[in-house]
């Protein structure tokens, strides 16, 4: 394997001295002049017609200065990131608890508070739906046109012709539930007017070229008019995807009436009651397989509850139908998924974005077809895992790089695998078991989403020798900053401590998409090979000249251009002062964007994405049959990765990643009652604790992608995926009884235990 | 926060990393707030407001506290260390520099209060299994990191310093 400088190498986080001290300032430690504070009015009732708005007794509150709603904004009065179907300001429908009608501006943030609390909503109530059942047997009265905000379809071979092959036929339903992100770090923004009508915006996101876009459509002025800086973000996992558009562009149509800078960031119970949640979902899965453990049919349905608008239901639901027979080779398929509008607040995206809930649908099933095999899971997914050259459900050919087997047996030998599955502890009390989950994860958007998947960097080599590199995606945590910098320093043979990142700003580069769909380093890293492509020839050109040889006898390496015929070489400090003096370029936009994707959407075949990477987890758990207490002991993960970038960041991401899927498994439930959360802070919403994590045992695995900058493909969301399958499964082997619907929680594992059937 | 129409105010004296402070508070100041608001140390971070997440953890007396949960004229007269107090000119206590060295950091939002609450955990304790600093570190919840790294920082400083 080619050896690299930077690339696979661990590095120390460029941000965390920052971190470390409390210097790093979030949006709500940024010292604002002049500013003015907003909070949000909403909906109390989960569906019906606002009839009046009464701010009397907010306006006689001290401090109270505005009301900001539908009236007030000059563009249009429309949000929704895909479908056009999420109003800006609600009026005169509200569809959920939360849908905002309007802001209150005060001069103190408590003021805002306070006065918002006292308008009083008069509302003409509708009956409101809140499952995927009610929602489609409701006949009249629905949420938009109809009540199917979106599906899809995946059809491969004959599959009435599959179950005639099929020895075995085994059905079986699942449920998942909602999974609030609690990000540390609430919503928020601060949005400042400037000359010309003009307005810049600071904001704690994941995308703010989709905010520049909400931004510069509700207050009718041209993108250009609109600049977005992200602050740094305190969390995200999806949660800042497509939110941020609608908080910043309701205090930017404020600071656009008021003409002062106004700060709006959520309370922590607005936070949970306003914005989107991982998306519920119902599957009921029929496969049917050989005596021999070969997979030959499966028909799929997949239903998720949308929430009030669609968000991002349509991309969630397409990665769910072309991922819900996970890594594995099946002929025959049939593959519907649909997505419903509920009067709950929207669903969205979340870290994986409809993988772990398909996961949890096929790596259960996966054991329940093991179980009645009589055969050991992983030999059953040994025997109809993807291997290159063979095909996807959507008859993708897998050209390079499937390590999908290669973690199963990884994780399989790192945990000690064993058949039997169980082991009885010192008393009958408590029993612990190993259970298996394997995944794929399509990289960046797929063929859903392909026009929006191009990233930019700029980089700007200043006179001393040190290095900008501006891109288009965001840091959020997962150690962003640190890769680009690593990834520049070797693209341009430098050393890292010459190069600084800069905080994303939309005036930096191109329009570079979303950061989400674990696509950041393989957009990213792409843009920047392309953009020291550009530079080589000009540095190589100045060196030669320098060096006094030809170009083809420069070579760079370790921080220094040198005649390898000679051996003579100048450092790069000095070149790029000898570039700055004779008048070469000495910056340039790299640019990428995914290789082309044949899919053809309406038999959901083809290319659905341009690569996978692919995980295996194993889960040790120790059930307490007298209290129904689940407690997971340790982590095995396996992760192909293609080429690790940073490894103690792989480690990072994947040792988070576990803990929010021990989290989804076991422990987190939003509660609605008619639609308000009554579970909306960690007393009644309950997140693992260092306590409740487990120690994971992570192992990077490098097959490397072709289409990836050195070899590398995402790893943020497949952390999460195989993860509450993993543990449903172990639980399931531990006590001898199938689980079908998370959380798993004490009261479900004693139901469990105490029912009759297997 | 509360909002009262009558504020009561109180004169407030008391020691804020090592520096005497003397204010003129309302009575019903968070503690939290009177370190962001009033004295502008912005590294205490509030996230649940309900003393369930630890992200506010202030050192009271060497006592780690939630700052959302008290009132700032409960302070009167004690000593408080928050995150800007624990590195003096710029060098960083051996916990802040294991979580840099150990990968320990993500967003960073929970990271002043797992560092104090770490601080704490280090001087109550000669020595610290992993199992230990999980169980005390349960108060302090990340959304990020899984803990094992900040668990691997706060067990590399127990173990070298021996």
């Amino acid at each position: 394997m080619k050896k690299y400088s930077y690339i696979g190498t661990a590095q120390n986080r460029i941000d965390a001295a920052g971190k470390v001290t409390g210097e790093t300032k979030f949006l709500a430690d940024l010292p604002v002049r002049e500013a003015v504070f907003a909070a949000p009015v909403y909906a109390s009732v989960p569906y019906g017609r606002v009839l009046s708005v009464d701010l009397t007794k907010a306006r006689k509150y001290t401090g109270y200065l505005d009301f900001i709603s539908a009236e007030d904004i000059p563009g249009v009065n429309e949000v929704g990131v895909i479908l056009q179907d999420q109003p800006l300001f609600a009026r005169p429908v509200v569809r959920y608890v939360g849908d905002t009608i309007g802001l209150i501006i005060a001069d103190t943030a408590t003021a805002a508070l306070n006065c918002a609390r006292q308008v009083k909503i008069d509302c003409e109530p509708y009956r409101p739906v809140f499952t995927i059942e009610d929602s489609k047997q409701m006949t009249e009265g629905f949420l938009h046109d109809s009540n199917l905000a979106c599906e899809h379809r995946v059809e491969k071979g004959d599959i009435a012709r599959g179950f005639e092959l099929a020895d075995h036929i085994i059905e079986a339903s699942f449920s998942t539930p909602a999974q609030e992100h609690y990000y540390l770090e609430p919503q928020g923004c601060i949005a400042v007017p400037e000359p010309g009508g003009k307005i810049s915006i600071i904001a704690s996101l994941q995308c703010p070229f989709y905010v520049q876009k909400a931004v510069g459509r509700v207050l009718g002025i041209p993108y250009a008019h609109v600049r977005v800086e992200q602050a740094p973000t305190g969390g995200a996992f999806g949660g800042k995807e497509d939110v941020p558009s609608e908080v910043c562009a309701r205090a930017a149509v404020a600071a656009r009436k008021i003409g002062k800078p106004v700060q709006l960031i959520y309370t922590r119970n607005d936070d949970i009651q306003l914005t989107s949640k991982r998306h519920p979902f119902t599957m009921q899965y029929k496969v049917g397989v050989t005596k021999a453990g070969k997979l030959v049919a499966a028909q799929i349905l997949l239903e998720q509850n949308s929430g009030a608008y669609a968000t991002l239901s349509s991309v969630v639901s397409y990665r769910a139908s072309v991922q819900a027979m996970g890594p594995y080779v099946v002929p025959n398929v049939s593959i519907l998924s649909r997505s419903y509008y509920t009067n709950l607040p929207p669903n969205g995206a979340f870290r994986g974005f409809g993988s772990p809930q398909a996961t949890f649908g096929h790596e259960r099933m996966m054991d329940i077809i093991a179980r009645r095999l009589q055969m050991d899971p992983v030999e059953l997914r040994l025997k109809n895992i993807i291997r290159e050259n063979e095909e996807t459900v959507t008859g993708q050919k897998i050209s390079h790089g499937a390590g999908a087997a290669e973690t199963l047996k990884r994780a399989r030998d790192a945990a000690g695998w064993n058949s039997s599955g169980t082991s009885r502890l010192s008393s009958d009390r408590y029993v612990t078991a190993l259970g298996v989950a394997t995944c794929h994860y399509g990289n960046c958007l797929g063929a859903a989403g392909w026009s929006l998947d191009g990233s930019a960097v700029h980089l700007s080599l200043l006179r001393d020798g040190s290095i900008t590199v501006a891109f288009g995606l965001v840091e959020m945590g997962q150690g962003a900053l640190t890769a680009v910098a690593q990834m520049t320093a070797e693209a341009l043979a430098v050393d890292i401590a010459r190069i600084t990142v800069l905080p994303t700003s939309t005036d930096q580069v191109p329009d570079s998409g979303p950061s989400v769909a674990s696509r950041n380093i393989v957009m990213t890293g792409q843009a920047i090979l392309n953009a020291a492509q550009k530079l080589r020839p000009i540095l190589r050109t100045a060196a030669a000249r320098l060096l006094d040889c030809e170009e083809s006898e420069v070579s760079f390496a370790g921080d220094r251009a040198s005649n390898t015929l000679t051996g003579a070489h100048i450092g790069f400090t000095e070149l790029a002062d000898f570039l700055y003096l004779n008048n070469y370029p000495m910056s340039t936009t790299g640019w990428w964007h995914v290789p082309s994707l044949k899919f053809d959407a309406a038999k959901g075949a083809g290319e659905a994405y341009f690569t996978y990477s692919y995980a295996t987890h194993v889960a040790k758990v120790r059930v307490d049959k007298l209290t129904g207490l689940v407690k997971v002991e340790k982590f095995w993960a396996a992760h192909d990765v293609g080429r690790a970038v940073n490894p103690a960041g792989i480690e990072g991401q994947v040792e988070g990643g576990v803990t929010q899927g021990i989290g989804w498994a076991l422990t987190e439930q939003l509660v609605f009652d008619e639609g308000r959360v009554i579970s909306p802070n960690l007393s009644t919403y309950l997140l693992p604790t260092a306590a409740d994590s487990a120690e994971v045992d992570t192992a990077i695995l490098e097959f490397p992608e072709p289409e990836g900058p050195w070899g590398a493909r995402g790893i943020g969301e497949p952390a999460i995926i195989p993860v509450a399958a993993a543990i449903a499964n172990a639980v399931s082997r531990a006590v001898g009884k199938q689980f079908y619907q998370l959380p798993l929680t004490p009261e479900s594992v004693l139901s469990a235990l105490s029912s009759i059937s297997g | 926060m509360l909002s009262v129409s009558n504020t009561d105010y109180f004169d407030l004296e008391l020691t804020v990393n090592g520096t005497p402070v003397r204010r003129r508070i309302p009575t019903h100041l968070r503690l939290l707030d009177f370190l962001r608001e009033e004295l502008g140390l912005t590294g205490t971070k509030e996230v649940c407001g309900e003393g369930e997440c630890g992200a506010c953890t202030v050192l009271l007396d060497g006592l780690t506290v939630d700052a959302c949960l008290i009132f700032a004229v409960e302070t009167h007269g004690m000593e408080i260390t928050t995150i800007e107090g624990l590195s003096r000119n710029g060098n960083l206590t051996p916990l802040q520099q294991a979580f840099i060295d150990h990968h320990s950091v993500q967003c960073g939002f929970c990271i002043p209060g797992m560092i104090l609450s770490g601080e704490q955990m280090l001087r109550d304790h000669e020595q610290l299994t992993r199992e230990e600093i999980r169980q005390d570190l349960s108060g302090n919840i990340c959304r990020c990191t899984g803990y094992q790294k900040i668990v691997d920082a706060i067990e590399s400083v127990s173990r070298d310093r021996r």
